[in-house]
């Protein structure tokens, strides 16, 4: 719900760029010699319609916000949950760890007992 | 350049200037961009010279423009003002944002210690076999006084069914007797053997 509010605000902001697009158009056509009254008209429209656009959102936020808003600050915070999820994130990380010093334990067994098997096969022949 | 603005007290104040700076940013653009399309139109009479007209007019389409240029930034600065004030002030929305961050976290928190839960399970299987392996064969240097995870096994079998044969693999485990208390077999089964702070009777 939040994001869809901050996007229509961007939403807006392109808005604010198009009629400043529109108007210079409008100005640009208007200084040559031959105008097209065609583009002028579709420049006009666009123009008009952005401004009315504009001005109908940002009078509905600030509506909105003029029911929403107290004045107090929110106090509501993920914490708690944040550093649940840490610990539970340090546990996995610490069982990772030790597994991999119990790996590396039975590998260096392995390779002591394929030596000494090797060493008695060398002492038969 | 400018003074910095002092901020309005309350909430009410700062959304009706909000409102104020809307409306005239609005009838900025919308006056100044009549006002230069007025002044484009051609007169074939002026008060002063052409060239006086044609300076003087494009002076003030140079103002106007500008006028619509600062409107249109006044307008960006708005919106961001207002994104900045939904942000601390939309409280449903600051509270959705917080329950679906606090459900994500504790979903994952969950599925990570479903999966060390299992795991222990797994190692605790593998831990039983590999115990049993090794105290059933010579190389065992176990202390009488330990309990090794398949003993503490068999022994609550047998308690569990007194008629059943307790079989013990070592002679001199009858100095390992008395029932250690239930609470030391979920112990043994959680950590495995050399649980040495097991207290026996």
């Amino acid at each position: 719900m939040a994001n869809e509010r901050l996007r229509a605000l961007e939403e807006v902001e392109k808005e604010i760029a198009m009629i400043l697009q529109c108007a210079g158009n409008i100005v640009l056509e208007l200084s040559k010699d031959k105008h097209n009254a065609s583009f002028l008209d579709r420049q006009l429209v666009q123009f008009q319609s952005s401004v009315n656009r504009v001005e109908n959102e940002l009078s509905s936020q600030i509506r909105y916000l003029t029911q929403v808003a107290t004045g107090q600050p929110h106090e509501g915070s993920t914490y708690s949950a944040r550093k649940d999820c840490q610990m539970a994130l340090n546990r996995a990380e610490y069982a990772k760890v030790k597994l991999g010093e119990l790996g590396r334990t039975c590998e260096v067994m392995l390779e002591q007992q394929q030596q000494q098997q090797q060493q008695q096969q060398q002492q038969q022949t | 350049m400018a003074t910095q603005r002092v901020l309005p007290q309350s909430k009410e104040t700062l959304l009706q200037n909000y409102n104020k700076r809307l409306k005239d940013d609005i009838r900025s653009i919308l006056d100044n961009f009549t006002e230069i399309i007025k002044t484009a139109k051609i007169e074939d009479e002026t008060q002063v010279s052409r060239a006086t007209q044609a300076e003087q007019d494009h002076y003030e389409m140079h103002v106007r423009a500008a006028n619509i240029v600062r409107a249109g930034e006044s307008l960006m600065k708005l919106v961001s003002d207002l994104k900045q004030f939904l942000i601390l002030n939309d409280f449903p929305s600051v509270n959705d944002a917080i329950s679906l961050q606090n459900q994500q976290l504790r979903s994952l928190q969950e599925e990570c210690d479903k999966k060390l839960t299992s795991l222990r399970d797994e190692i605790a299987i593998d831990l039983y076999e590999l115990e049993e392996e090794y105290y059933s064969s010579s190389y065992s240097q176990w202390d009488s006084t330990d309990l090794p995870l398949c003993e503490a096994y068999r022994q609550r079998d047998s308690w569990a069914s007194p008629g059943s044969s307790c079989s013990s693999t070592q002679g001199d485990r009858e100095d390992v007797d008395g029932p250690p208390s239930q609470e030391t077999n979920p112990q043994h089964h959680l950590n495995g053997h050399g649980t040495a702070s097991i207290e026996k009777p």
